[in-house]
């Protein structure tokens, strides 16, 4: 018989050495080269040169700026939608709509990213209801909704697929609210709002939060919608940090790793935020 | 309660237009001929993006073959890896648990692209790097954390009181884990499994920076295709590409039991 | 083949700190029916499992037929174990779920097939093999959980709170079902229950359990006219206590000298008696006493009897007609009185 300790360590063992080499190693590799610790290309003087470059180019705080408010704007609205969607949802519950709305959240993002592009683009499926409508005459009266500086397109993919995702979530919390004690609220002189605001709400904010927090943290880190439907300038953290990396210029490397330890710090944070509010919403 | 159901009604509706709206137009054009501006369908149909899929010198046959061989391959060894550490974390309390979730759900909301820019080098130096089995090691980050997630909620479901039973019947260790826990958290691990196959099809970023252009897979075929101009061919492998997603929905709202959505997505997303 | 169970000393304590069982020892003979009696949260199942194999005991030993099987793997130990829910496997037919235990020993298909349908007619659920739990009944489902044990032919059957779960007439049921499965086959069992009632008339003897103590080990009548202390009488439903200092086969109490007819060590004492065995009557250990209150229970009348700053209850046939306030005589025989010391 082995110890129980010996046989929780053996049973998570496997898991975490993925984890730990391929991940953790990863993400070690990357501080080192972001110090200029790169004995590939004769580069062995560890220095903080990169993070100083980095953190004062414009280009960068350009790119923080854009990630901040893509992300942002995309979970903001995404939640929005989201709690609307499962209040509706909450009482019509069938098979083929659960089904359905689940859609976005299996679908790849970059299926998503060409679907939305094929209906905002200048002649997209938007464009040609707006004309068949007689609100347009041309394609370029359309407004550019892709590769612009407000990254509209980039925004409404991550709408489609994250609203779903929050809003399972936000459904799943709705199961804990007794509908009783929204009825008690009712006698007691609530009217919807206030019963929304002062039995439900209370209840699903976990939840809301800690589902926002997951979308923001991807949405901050992912890099295939913004590199496929972003602007050429500024870029997004992640799309920035693989243009430095593919750069022939091998020195700007410790760039490119800079910018990734600075993203795995930030979005670590968002985790540590996300763990503690996991637990209180077990607790609760 | 009339007024109730009927605002329901109608919010469902709009948002089934809205989730539909995207995936439409991938439809229409994947069979589209003639579809000039401003025609709301097509002029004419065709199978001109299919041919061209399936023509000689597509790489078509090759990326979707490999996209399968790695999603099937990180599929079983995820899951394999997942399940004794759901396990662990499921049915266990010991110190260090909080630090041992926080490490497994790292990868879930730490961009795996930075830690795999990271590795590459040492991919490169190892001989892992334009590999198969390079691509399986990467796909492994993000789909490891997900299996080990949803089979720990599957696993504190679990009080342990059949295997007891079990075991006053006579089964050892091994044969209350084979013949009643396995069957027992199936439907989980059928879950954790979907869930690390599409992905693992879905990985874009993390193939590219490791497969080097050597190993060739269907989103690359799709970036190179949504970065021209031709939306005939960029709708059909968008429809080939979108396909795991709807089957392993179907599959899910089948075999899953109905109510069960928050087992099925809740606990993760899919990039 | 039934076992000599025996437990030595057993100390149980959680990884809380909280202490389950403390230095519990017992013995019950081969084919015997023992119950484990006490309230919710005592230690009774912390025992079975540890009996069972499921717990390893912090200290003390458990041996079958003077062997010791405190490392024994439960699979190993041929002891079958009913639990308070019927924990039927939900991906396993009955008939699967009762064949569980011999297919885990190896044993082939159509012998596990006819010792499953043996076992399912000695539960009366013949006809259901090809069911699936969730289709049966609550009942049904635990007599299934009996089947699956039995079949396995146990030296030691361990029955945890096994009809508890179920409506009053089908606990009946099962509990005959039980006393006869017991009394045909060839096995030792250790039922473990809450219910005094269901310990009385299952077992042959009884252990009383009491924060994880074991308080009194012996038949049901022993609980009910010879309890070791005022704590095994309560549980018992003794509601009668008297202080008094015993001398010469007698005690000295606040109502006056009473004879006792047990032989007592002398000393002060607790004499307790069961309503029933009050008398209304004059006589020997009679003394007068005023009616305070009366409550009719149908088959009998408990009355709540004042005699100083004593109060005790008789239970009397209803035929008995007496007034609140009256004055009686009320007498204790001594031959139903009995005395412990704390």
């Amino acid at each position: 018989m082995i110890g129980e300790r010996t046989r929780i360590a053996l049973l998570l063992a496997p898991a975490l050495a993925v984890i730990l080499v391929l991940f953790g190693g990863g993400l070690y590799a990357a501080l080192l080269q972001s110090l200029g610790y790169f004995p590939a290309i004769g580069m062995t003087e560890p220095g903080l040169d990169a993070y100083r470059a980095v953190l004062t180019s414009p280009d960068f705080l350009n790119s923080l700026a854009l990630t901040v408010y893509v992300a942002g704007a995309s979970t903001a609205i995404s939640t929005v939608l989201a709690v609307l969607l499962a209040l509706a949802l909450r009482r019509a519950p069938g098979r083929i709509s659960t089904a359905l709305f689940q859609l976005p959240v299996t679908v790849p993002h970059l299926v998503a990213a060409v679907g939305v592009a094929l209906v905002v683009t200048q002649t997209g499926l938007g464009a040609r209801i707006a004309a068949a409508l007689g609100l347009i005459g041309e394609p370029a009266d359309f407004p550019a909704l892709l590769y612009d500086r407000y990254s509209a397109g980039i925004i409404l993919t991550y709408v489609w697929k994250e609203t779903p995702f929050i809003a399972l979530i936000v459904l799943a919390a709705l199961r804990g609210v007794a509908s009783e004690l929204e009825e008690v609220a009712q006698t007691l002189g609530a009217n919807a709002w206030q019963r929304f605001w002062y039995v439900i709400f209370p209840a699903i904010y976990p939840a809301v939060v800690a589902a926002s927090l997951v979308v923001f943290a991807f949405t901050f880190g992912a890099f295939e919608i913004p590199f496929l439907l972003g602007q050429d300038y500024p870029t997004m953290l992640p799309v920035t940090a693989y243009r430095e990396y593919r750069s022939i210029d091998l020195s700007a490397r410790p760039a490119a790793m800079a910018i990734n330890v600075i993203l795995a710090l930030l979005t670590a944070l968002f985790a540590a935020a996300y763990l503690r509010l996991s637990r209180e919403l077990r607790r609760g | 309660m009339d007024k109730r159901n009927r605002s329901a009604g109608i919010a469902l509706a709009l948002a089934a237009v809205l989730v539909t709206t995207p995936l439409l137009p991938l439809a229409l054009w994947s069979f589209a001929g003639e579809w000039r501006f401003p025609d709301l369908l097509p002029a004419s149909w065709s199978l001109r993006g299919w041919e061209a899929l399936l023509a000689p010198g597509s790489r078509f046959t090759e990326a979707v073959l490999n996209s399968l061989v790695i999603a099937a391959a990180v599929t079983a060894a995820a899951v394999v890896i997942g399940l004794p550490a759901g396990m662990a974390l499921g049915t266990h309390d010991f110190r260090l648990k909080g630090v041992v979730i926080f490490i497994i759900l790292l990868p879930i909301l730490v961009p795996p692209l930075a830690s795999t820019m990271g590795i590459h080098l040492t991919f490169i130096r190892l001989g892992l790097a334009d590999t198969m089995f390079g691509v399986f090691l990467v796909h492994l980050v993000p789909t490891v954390p997900y299996t080990a997630i949803i089979l720990t909620s599957v696993f504190a479901e679990r009080t342990g009181e059949l295997e007891e039973a079990a075991r006053t019947l006579g089964a050892g260790p091994w044969q209350a884990f084979w013949h009643v826990t396995l069957p027992q958290v199936a439907p989980g691990v059928a879950v954790a499994g979907l869930f690390a196959f599409l992905i693992s099809w879905s990985q874009y970023i993390l193939t590219v920076l490791i497969g080097g252009g050597t190993v060739i897979t269907l989103p690359m075929l799709l970036f190179s295709a949504a970065s021209g101009t031709d939306p005939v061919i960029t709708s059909t492998l968008a429809v080939v590409f979108a396909l795991p997603a709807v089957v392993a929905l179907l599959l899910a709202l089948r075999y899953l039991n109905p109510g069960n959505e928050r087992g099925f997505l809740g606990v993760g997303k899919v990039s | 083949m039934s076992t000599r169970l025996e437990l030595r000393d057993i100390s149980h304590r959680y990884r809380t700190g909280e202490r389950a069982v403390s230095h519990l020892t017992l013995t019950a003979g081969p084919g015997e029916l023992v119950a484990l009696l006490g309230p919710s949260g005592c230690g009774k199942t912390t025992v079975l499992k540890i009996i069972a194999g499921l717990l390893r005991p912090t200290a003390g030993a458990v041996l079958a037929d003077g062997n010791d099987m405190t490392g024994v793997p439960p699979e190993r130990r041929r002891v079958a174990m009913v639990f308070q829910k019927p924990l039927l496997f939900p991906h396993l037919s009955v008939a699967a779920n009762v064949g569980f235990g011999l297919r885990m020993r190896g044993m082939g298909r159509r012998e596990t097939g006819r010792r499953v349908e043996q076992a399912l007619r000695q539960v009366r659920m013949e006809g259901f093999a090809d069911r699936r739990p969730e289709e049966l009944s609550g009942g049904q489902q635990q007599r299934v959980a009996l089947a699956r044990a039995l079949v396995t032919e146990p030296r030691l059957l361990l029955l945890d709170e096994p009809f508890s779960a179920l409506d009053a007439n089908l606990r009946e049921e099962m509990r005959e079902l039980t006393k006869h499965l017991h009394a045909t086959g060839d096995f030792t069992t250790l039922l473990v229950t809450h219910d005094q009632g269901e310990a009385v008339s299952l077992a042959e003897r009884i252990a009383l359990l009491l924060d994880g103590r074991l308080q009194m080990y012996d038949t049901p009548e022993a609980f009910y006219n010879r309890p070791v202390n005022r704590r095994v009488a309560e549980f018992f439903g003794a509601t009668n206590f008297l202080e008094g200092r015993i001398s010469d086969g007698a005690a000295e109490t606040p109502l006056g000298r009473l004879k006792l007819a047990a032989p007592v060590p002398p000393g002060s004492a607790t004499l307790t008696i069961r309503p029933e065995a009050v008398r209304l009557e004059a006589g020997e250990n009679s003394f007068p006493a005023r009616i305070l209150s009366a409550a009719y229970l149908g088959t009998q009348v408990l009355y709540t009897l004042e005699a100083g700053s004593v109060r005790l209850r008789a239970a009397v046939p209803p035929h008995v007609k007496l007034g609140v306030g009256q004055r009686v005589s009320a007498r204790l025989p001594a031959e139903s009185l009995w005395a412990f010391s704390e």
